[in-house]
């Protein structure tokens, strides 16, 4: 390996060749499960308070069924971020980021548990596990208290998860996780555990549920939270909000979509129209570095539309309005997205 | 030469009628195969609710997937979406019927 690659590999490119030859057996193994390659590819225009600034995005998912209760997936993430030399003047300038967002070994007890060992998303609350894969999230950034609960994003460590119908029109679901320290290069960690817990109601479509993490290293802070979900099925519209507390700060978003698709159906040209409004409020508790929470207090309104075009192409715009003690600021964000999906290898069903 | 007229003659008219009578063949089977059609189209219909009871609150359908590609997605959703067996079998003949 040495030889052939110059350097010795790292324990990101080890998971990979790792990926690849269990997807290769995998398949062997089980022919009629085709291992599939999706995800997103998207470029992003941010121009906030004057600073413009493009992102080039590509967030490959791997997912490799073996046999009937084995699964291992993957995301990752490839950003670019261009920004002019000087803020707002001066020729653009930027980097590439990769990072490895989930790699996981699934086994399916039963409906009611699966098992899960590797890298994952944290599960706290539901943006960072439902939302964050760019065609997904409506709009193009994260509320700010996306990282509340969620120890960087990412855990290392074992997580058992499952839901069941309690019967009376409600079905339970539940997360609980924990994690380890990491401090390896790609695959970093906090030493953490937590969970969720959710009620959902399929006739309403209506899901309520309330997130725990406890941080076990530094200042071993607690984090809380509450979520709801709400997609009705007489109206397109799609309702989502969370709150969050933790010693950094506390606050809420709430989301609304609603997709004209009741005007000459989804395919039409208005139907595939989709207004957005998101309204997020951020409170900082005691400065804690490397949270990722804002410094100081912030709101902001959201106003956006997507449009979604034939072949998985979406469309996206939007105008938010930041306010805070320092500077008041306009947001203005235009994207592209188009999703994926491909088998691995070519071949019949 | 009459002879083979005949012969063409005949043998046309039998072939007439066979035309004529395949479509009361299928028309025969297609009683049996109805029930089976309801059943897939209702089986649809119920994987169709499914995905938008679990699925469809954060994403769409994807387009043009098949039956191999929808096995791997579902198998994937069924962990991050907590599905039960029943709601996988429902969804998975919902996206590639």
């Amino acid at each position: 390996m040495k030889i052939l690659w110059g350097r010795k590999p790292t324990l990101y490119q080890w998971f990979w060749a790792c990926l690849l030859i269990l997807s290769y057996g995998g398949a062997l193994k089980a022919q009629s499960d085709v291992p599939i390659i999706s995800g997103g590819v998207g470029f992003f225009d941010n121009k906030e308070g004057g600073a413009n600034s493009f992102q080039p995005v590509i967030a490959p998912v791997v997912a490799i069924p073996i046999g009937d209760r084995w699964l291992i997936e993957s995301r990752s993430n490839f950003t670019g971020v261009f920004n002019r030399q000087d803020g707002t003047t001066g020729p653009y300038q930027g980097q590439f980021f990769g990072t490895l967002e989930y790699l996981q070994v699934d086994y399916s007890v039963n409906s009611a548990l699966t098992v899960t060992a590797g890298r994952f998303l944290t599960p706290f609350g539901i943006f960072n596990e439902r939302l964050t894969p760019i065609w997904i999230n409506r709009f193009q950034d994260g509320p700010y208290i996306g990282t509340i609960g969620t120890a960087g994003g990412y855990a290392d460590g074992l997580m058992a998860r499952g839901g069941w119908d309690a019967g009376s029109g409600l079905s339970i679901n539940y997360t609980a996780y924990a994690s380890t320290l990491s401090t390896v290069n790609k695959l970093e960690s906090e030493r953490s555990a937590g969970g969720r817990f959710g009620v959902f109601f399929p006739k309403t479509r209506l899901e309520i549920g309330t997130s725990y993490n406890k941080s076990l290293q530094g200042a071993r802070g607690n984090s809380e939270g509450l979520d709801v979900s709400w997609d009705p099925y007489s109206a397109p519209l799609d309702v989502k909000g969370e709150w969050a507390h933790a010693p950094g700060g506390e606050g809420y978003w709430i989301e609304a979509a609603y997709r004209l698709s009741q005007y000459r159906g989804g395919s039409s040209a208005i139907g595939r129209l989709e207004p957005l409004i998101r309204m997020q409020q951020f409170h900082r508790g005691q400065l804690i570095a490397g949270d990722f929470l804002p410094g100081i207090n912030e709101r902001r309104p959201d106003f956006g539309v997507n449009y979604y075009l034939p072949h998985e192409v979406r469309l996206h715009a939007s105008y938010g309005r930041q306010f805070n003690d320092q500077r008041d600021s306009n947001i203005w964000e235009f994207g592209v997205v188009y999703r994926f999906l491909f088998p691995l290898w070519p071949g019949r069903d | 030469m009459k002879r083979i007229t005949v012969c063409m003659l005949l043998m046309s008219a039998c072939l007439v009628a066979a035309a004529q009578e395949q479509p009361k063949a299928p028309a025969k089977a297609s009683q049996f195969v109805e029930p089976a059609k309801k059943a897939n189209e209702s089986a649809s219909d119920d994987g169709e609710k499914r995905f938008e009871a679990n699925c469809g609150r954060c994403h769409n359908a994807p387009e043009n997937l098949s039956p191999r590609e929808a096995r791997a997605v579902v198998r994937q959703m069924r962990v991050r979406a907590r599905l039960t067996a029943e709601d996988e079998k429902l969804i998975l003949q919902y996206l590639a019927p």
